[in-house]
């Protein structure tokens, strides 16, 4: 990759630049007094893990959202934009992760899209025209080896091609400053190149883009600048030279994270004797390879990496919600085939999802959502006996300590972390020897999330349920974990105990040597 | 945290006991079910004063007895529509398991063994719905609007097009009266109506429909057998359309081919007006009861008050919309829409 760095990137002007920049949802701080600057010209590289502010910062420089706080600038002016499409005409434009392209319409019809939305109902359209029009704008982009044929359908295209038809509409509409939010995560190497080739020629022309990418090594043949965030808030900012990639890996993991990490590891058992609770050998299925491992009784395991890498579609096979294709897995020591989620609950495994909207009876009470997981053993003859019901509802929200006014309230009236607690506690009613938890405590307060720490520790340390959660949250992993595995592209790379240093862990699910510490 | 929030604090109790109780009754006024008992009440006083013949015993099982049909399928709709389903083919289904009794009647068959098989063809009907919608993954609206076709063609087919006369021995359930002039199809209507309601919100299965129809991936990621429950869904409703075919054809004594067209919209009413949300999760037998009855009391209203037949149809239509928006209105879903309004005002 050839690098043209301009002799000094200071000299750039500023294209776009946040200052004080502030966004809350609910208790969590996504950005905190976030100041930075994106020059005319340069490719900024903006780095941080899952959940830094990223994406945050992307939306509210765009118009998807509003910030609290905080000043955008686009050169000299002071900007607000109200939605993305005044963000599009000042020049601010986000190509996506996933490219929104309407798939039954061709290349052409998708890089005139907006014409639809701009004429009125019953005017005609014509199609020839756009495809003519489409030549032209490739042409004189000099992108026209970069695109397939504008009159191709985009149902045909490749995941690369719909990536470039994305980045050719953004080009369109003559940007000053292009976000492109993970644009190779679905690219082989020699498509990024293709891409980079791309991205090089927009510097040349004086378009300030910025580049999230999980991929470091990627990031760095290209940025000219980078910058990192962590929780929400700016760390540094620097030439490539200054935040070599193995700085990069510290600044974005963070090191005062480390001393509540060791503190937490003082009571941690590690392993116990027997046969392991659950345990994989080299077991493949859809988004996963080659993967194995052992959950101890009364042991948690924690699993990091980055969101794709293949952790809930592990998890998804482990419950018989996908099929697993090779490999084996032993439940206490015996082979077993788990067919389905049902399945895996009468063999003692319970399993929390991801999303909690995916997870809640929403027209339903808190009673309901508390016991629907084990109706079965609320009367004979398949009867639901109500007096057992509310008395096992009750028994769940005092040990669980569910604020709620009765077990008969709807569901949707208690707080987000009140219903991660209704579903924590209604998978434990089933009694799990196996519990497994995909993002235990996304968008809950602080003082649940220790809550919910304390009663997953208890249930492991205490009762010996073999617990494997799965999280994004650096702080959580090294908090909650005896041993940390982590994945990346759909394999185990790393299985570990607890040391409460997040610098191993983040350079393995970025695939980046061992930053030297 | 602590528990405590559960608990009432004793030195605040008889206050307590009285917001709980004018909550009960705030609760009470919003429920689907009060709200239409009222507008029946209403409805039924105003013909009542101007034909005082409306509100006496006979009238009144008159009424239920044309309604009976109907809402028998109703408490099958509405598990089917508390499943997130719905069930376009319920009209067919009635005559095609009344053809199949009274045909084979005719072929010789003893009554009650030409009933159970009647009811076997419906339950079966229901049974290959349920298994194009849960393998087949096939919406139900489509697999339904298929069946509605098909069980019409096999009952022409059966019968050539011909009546098929009902056994006499079974002109009761359509046509008898006990203790004092009840109809026995009414009798059996409400009895559907009451086990519904009990295996709605008693029973395992009922409660599996309500997990299926809120949230299909909750439901099968905390091990809900969620084929098995649509499928079981599905053979209900269409056990119920066919106990419907054997109430309606033994109330005319002949099994017709064309009996039961186009009471899938009917039904659909009954069950919407009684709360059943089209989105799953929420509906009430006990609502789809009060729903069927207040479609009949409509009808027999018009004819009684000497009113256009076309304003009848108009306003059958009025109340299936307003009882839709009445639901959205209780389930505060229209919060918006007085934001809306007051920020309209304040311009």
């Amino acid at each position: 990759m050839p690098q043209s760095i301009p002799q000094s990137v200071e000299l750039m002007p500023v294209a776009l630049s946040v200052a004080g920049m502030s966004k809350t949802f609910g208790a969590i701080h996504a950005l905190a007094d976030v100041s930075l600057s994106f020059r005319s010209g340069v490719v900024t590289g903006l780095l941080g893990e899952n959940g830094a502010g990223k994406s945050t910062l992307i939306r509210v420089c765009s118009g998807e959202m509003q910030p609290d706080s905080g000043v955008l600038r686009l050169g000299a002016d002071t900007v607000a934009f109200r939605n993305p499409l005044e963000a599009m005409r000042a020049g601010v434009v986000v190509v996506h992760q996933e490219p929104q392209l309407v798939s039954e319409l061709t290349v052409a019809d998708n890089l005139f899209l907006y014409r639809l939305g701009e004429k009125a109902a019953f005017e005609t359209i014509s199609r020839r025209d756009h495809v003519r029009r489409a030549r032209e704008l490739l042409e004189r982009l000099a992108m026209t080896e970069y695109v397939p044929d504008p009159a191709a359908r985009c149902r045909t295209l490749s995941a690369a091609e719909r990536q470039m038809v994305d980045i050719v509409r953004a080009l369109s509409m003559n940007p000053r400053v292009l976000f492109l939010d993970e644009p190779n995560s679905s690219l082989t190497h020699h498509e990024t190149e293709r891409l980079f080739r791309v991205v090089d020629k927009m510097r040349q022309d004086g378009v300030g883009v910025v580049l999230v990418s999980h991929r470091l090594a990627e990031v760095y043949e290209i940025a000219d600048h980078v910058a990192v965030l962590r929780d929400g808030r700016y760390v540094a900012d620097g030439s490539p030279q200054e935040i070599d990639q193995s700085r990069a890996v510290r600044l974005m993991a963070g090191e005062q994270k480390t001393a509540a990490a060791a503190a937490a590891a003082v009571d941690r058992l590690v392993g116990r004797d027997g046969p392991p609770s659950l345990e994989l050998k080299n077991c493949s299925g859809p988004g996963f390879h080659d993967v194995s491992f052992a959950v101890r009784p009364g042991e948690i395991v924690g699993m990091a990496g980055l969101v794709g890498a293949g952790r809930t579609e592990i998890a998804a096979s482990v419950i018989g919600s996908t099929r697993m294709t090779a490999g084996s897995v032993r439940l206490d020591g015996r082979p077993v085939r788990v067919r389905s989620p049902r399945d895996a609950q009468r063999r003692g495994i319970s399993y929390v999802a991801e999303e909690r909207r995916s997870e809640l009876f929403g027209t339903q009470s808190v009673g309901f959502n508390l016991t629907v997981r084990v109706l079965e053993r609320l009367g004979p003859l398949g009867l639901v006996l109500h007096r057992r019901q509310d008395a096992l509802a009750k028994r769940l929200t005092a040990r669980y300590t569910v604020k709620t006014t009765s077990v008969t309230a709807p569901i949707t009236a208690l707080s987000g972390g009140n219903q991660q607690k209704v579903i924590l506690a209604r998978a434990l009613a089933t009694e799990p020897k196996v519990l497994i938890l995909d993002e235990p405590t996304r968008g809950v307060d602080v003082g649940t999330k220790a809550e919910i720490y304390k009663t997953l520790r208890d249930l492991a340390h205490r009762e010996g349920v073999a617990v494997w959660f799965i999280s994004s949250e650096m702080e959580e992993i090294l908090e909650l974990a005896d041993r940390i595995l982590v994945v990346r592209h759909g394999q185990i790379v790393r299985d570990a105990p607890n040391t409460a240093d997040p610098n191993p862990v983040v350079a393995a699910a970025m695939g980046v040597a061992e930053g030297r510490s | 945290m602590t528990t405590t929030s559960t608990h009432t604090a004793p030195e605040t109790a008889p206050t307590m006991e009285r917001s709980a109780w004018r909550a009960f009754l705030a609760s009470l006024a919003k429920r689907q079910e009060v709200g239409l008992l009222a507008l029946i009440v209403v409805l039924a006083l105003i013909v009542n004063s101007v034909n005082d013949r409306f509100l006496t015993p006979s009238n009144v099982y008159n009424l239920l007895q044309t309604v009976a049909v109907i809402g028998i399928i109703a408490v099958g709709q509405t598990f089917v529509l508390i499943a997130k389903e719905i069930d376009l083919s319920v009209g067919s289904v009635l005559a095609l398991s009344a053809v199949t009794t009274g045909a084979l009647f005719g072929g010789g068959l003893t009554p009650w063994v030409a009933v159970l098989a009647g009811l076997a063809v419906g339950a079966s009907c229901g049974l290959v719905v349920g298994a194009a919608v849960v393998f087949g993954k096939v919406s139900s609206f489509i697999v339904t609007l298929g069946m509605l076709s098909i069980a019409r063609g096999m009952t022409l087919l059966v019968t050539g097009g011909l009546p098929q006369r009902m056994p006499a021995e079974l002109s009761f359930i359509g046509q008898g009266r006990i203790l004092g002039g009840l109809p026995i199809s009414v009798l059996v209507f409400v009895i559907l109506v009451i086990v519904g309601q009990w295996v709605l919100t008693r029973t395992v299965f009922g409660l599996r429909v309500t997990s299926v129809g809120d949230n299909a991936t909750a439901a099968k990621l905390g091990g809900i057998p969620v084929a098995r429950t649509r499928l079981l869904t599905f053979m209900l409703i269409g056990l119920l359309a066919g106990v419907a075919g054997i109430v309606f054809s033994t109330q005319v004594g002949v099994a017709e081919a064309q009996a039961g067209t186009g009471y899938e919209l009917d039904v659909i009413a009954a069950a919407v007006i009684g709360g059943a949300s089209l989105s799953g999760g929420r509906g009430s037998i006990v609502g789809a009861f009060l729903g069927a009855t207040l479609l009949g009391l409509l009808r027999n209203s018009f004819i009684l008050l000497g009113l256009s037949a076309f304003l009848q149809q108009l306003s059958i239509g009025l109340v299936i919309v307003l009882a839709a928006l009445f639901d959205q209105w209780r389930q505060g879903n229209l919060g918006s829409m007085k934001h809306w309004l007051q920020a309209r005002r304040r311009k």
